[in-house]
């Protein structure tokens, strides 16, 4: 709970990403919040999207198990909006990279867009 | 490792298997990328099976080091914890795993799953004896009538699932796998199992009783049992696309969208409908059998020659789809000529239309169709709907008016067309000039023409027109590209002829 009291920002964000911190990153979403993942292997048409906090916390805990590193690059804000860019690596040296933008409502995120593309 | 899903899920498809060989089934291709879809997949081979490193089978691995071996494989992909979706003895191993490791087990999926093999057997005689049996019988797709009933009458799929079964292990490595297989007891581990966990399992189960998953439901804290019709042990034969529905919901909360793939295809049924006569009409009937053997062999291998997909879908009914309608004919045409020297007479329908390429087997409307066309006739001959026919415009395939077919459904009847046995050596794209085409030529050219047809040599028409030798050559050289006539003298026969008309 003390960390839906914190807005979301960029800085926050990152520390949550890189330590591969789940449930912080959960506590960024609003409870109806939504997460839409376009990849290869979910196109625009068809985006994933997974609906939720609870789901999205799973979503979450699910990445931050993998031993692997994450970096934040660049976040920007604007109002209500925010945007970053991750770049993650696998211990074998797979690259993937995602662009994430951020609709924000009350200092919680409320929508999430995620494009990302991987070395195959 | 398929797909960059959020989690990981470690499939264990069951013995036997190889990892390299089963990509080649489409069945198992699509379990793989639906699953892949929603996940990062890791396949995992146990060891001695298929591309792992074999077993002694003098020091048979204690459990523990099989589950090393699943360590070392999630610690060298960086996986934490995974989900498991464990088939036939994969899932004795899933479970041992949620038992040992529960902190790096996500949840459990089980398929036609076990506790312990020689309580859940169908017919624990008829396991010891293939036990016994699989040294000399291991190679030869002899499993398949115990694993899979319903695809032993699919020759092609049997002979590809006795590749299997040699590529997964040498007859002396079956023997130890199957031994292994029936020692399986992990009835005592499954109190120890916290992870939720979902149990499919065929109700009908060739091999392993559809009891041995409702015991398992019954010890196991949080499971959760779906019953599925059919009775194919291995996870990736039959519905695969129900499979993966049920796990993706189970998994992420969610079904996916409907993963319905329509596409236009053109689709061929072959019908055999007797024997063909002449010299092969004398061969005794008593060579039927083993004549329609052959063909059931040759036939889907001349629809992938043809760059088509075909599966025999009754004893004497092969189903196939192109992706283009020339293709489809001229396989047509293959398949009769084969069917021909096998004493045999097929006869086939051809219609275009959309399908669904998930289902499998191939179904719809539109081959439903291709079926009533190809059953509209008693003679070896290939039919197409007029639409299909009229997709082949320039490749040289010429059609007989057949009338019409009548089809259920349909308010109209559907016209159709026979393919024609004989193939213009010209491309029938390439029309006979018709005399109004003469308008095509520019006046001045219509002009030197009419002087050519007087007979005039070149230098003689420069002079009466007026132009230069080599402008008159140049008016002479267009009308014959125009034309496409060969020479000079078939120009001046055609104006000539134009005269007399």
């Amino acid at each position: 709970m003390l960390a839906r009291t914190n807005p979301v920002t960029g800085a926050a964000i990152k520390r949550a990403i890189e330590a591969r911190d789940g449930r912080e990153l959960a506590s960024f979403y609003a409870d109806h919040a939504v997460t839409r993942i376009v990849d290869r292997n979910n196109p625009p048409s068809k985006p994933r999207e997974i609906k939720g906090r609870g789901a999205i916390s799973t979503f979450w805990d699910d990445i931050c198990s993998r031993t692997m590193t994450h970096r934040v690059d660049v976040t920007i804000a604007d109002g209500e909006q925010m945007a970053f860019t991750q770049a993650c690596t696998y211990p074998d040296g797979a690259k993937v990279f995602c662009i994430a933008l951020l609709k924000l409502e009350g200092g919680l995120i409320v929508d999430q867009t995620v494009v990302q593309a991987w070395d195959e | 490792m398929v797909g960059h899903g959020a989690l990981d899920l470690v499939l264990m498809p069951g013995f036997p298997s190889n990892l390299e060989i089963l990509w080649e089934d489409p069945e198992y291709r699509r379990l793989v990328k639906r699953l892949s879809a929603f996940c990062r997949l890791i396949l995992f081979e146990p060891r001695g099976s298929g591309l792992s490193d074999g077993v002694d089978p003098r020091a048979l691995p204690d459990p523990r080091t099989k589950l090393d071996d699943i360590l070392a494989v999630m610690d060298a992909v960086g996986c934490g914890r995974a989900a498991f979706l464990g088939a036939s003895d994969g899932a004795a191993q899933a479970l041992s795993f949620a038992a040992t490791h529960p902190e790096r087990t996500r949840a459990l999926v089980l398929h036609g799953g076990y506790a312990c093999l020689l309580d859940a057997t169908t017919d624990a005689k008829r396991l010891r004896a293939s036990v016994e049996a699989a040294e000399t019988s291991w190679g030869t797709g002899a499993s398949l009538a115990r694993l899979a009933p319903g695809r032993v009458d699919d020759r092609t799929f049997a002979e590809w699932w006795a590749r299997l079964e040699r590529l997964s292990a040498s007859p002396t490595a079956a023997v130890t796998q199957a031994r292994m297989s029936a020692a399986i007891d992990v009835r005592h581990l499954l109190p120890a199992v916290a992870a939720p966990t979902l149990l499919l399992h065929r109700t009908d189960d060739a091999h392993v009783r559809v009891e041995a998953s409702r015991q398992i439901a019954r010890t196991l804290k949080h499971a959760r049992l779906v019953e599925l019709p059919g009775r194919d042990h291995p996870v990736w034969i039959g519905d695969v696309d129900s499979v993966a529905d049920l796990v993706e919901e189970f998994l992420t909360g969610e079904r996916s969208v409907a993963q319905r793939d329509r596409v236009l295809a053109v689709l061929l049924v072959a019908r055999v409908i007797g024997m063909s006569g002449g010299l092969a009409a004398a061969v005794a009937s008593g060579h039927l059998q083993e004549r329609m053997e052959l063909l059931h062999e040759a036939m889907p291998r001349i629809v992938a020659r043809h760059g088509g997909y075909g599966r025999w879908s009754g004893k004497d009914r092969i189903d196939a789809r192109f992706n283009g309608a020339a293709r489809a004919a001229s396989c047509a045409v293959a398949l009769r000529e084969t069917a021909a020297s096998l004493g045999l007479a097929i006869a086939q329908g051809i219609h275009v239309g959309e399908i669904d390429m998930a289902l499998e087997p191939l179904s719809g409307e539109a081959l439903d169709i291709a079926d009533r066309i190809a059953a509209s006739t008693r003679h070896a001959e290939i039919l197409l709907s007029r639409l299909a026919s009229e997709l082949v415009t320039g490749s040289g395939l010429q059609f007989l008016d057949r009338g019409n077919v009548a089809v259920d459904g349909q308010r109209e009847p559907l016209p159709v067309v026979a393919l024609a046995s004989e193939r213009h050596l010209e491309p029938l794209g390439r029309n006979k000039v018709r005399p109004a085409d003469l308008g095509i030529l520019s006046p001045r050219e219509r002009e030197v023409l009419g002087l050519v047809a007087d007979g005039l040599s070149n230098p003689h028409i420069a002079v009466q027109l007026g132009l230069s030798e080599h402008t008159v050559k140049r008016h002479v050289a267009n009308i014959l590209l125009k034309l496409e006539m060969p020479t000079r003298a078939a120009a001046a026969g055609l104006v000539a002829r134009r005269a007399a008309q």
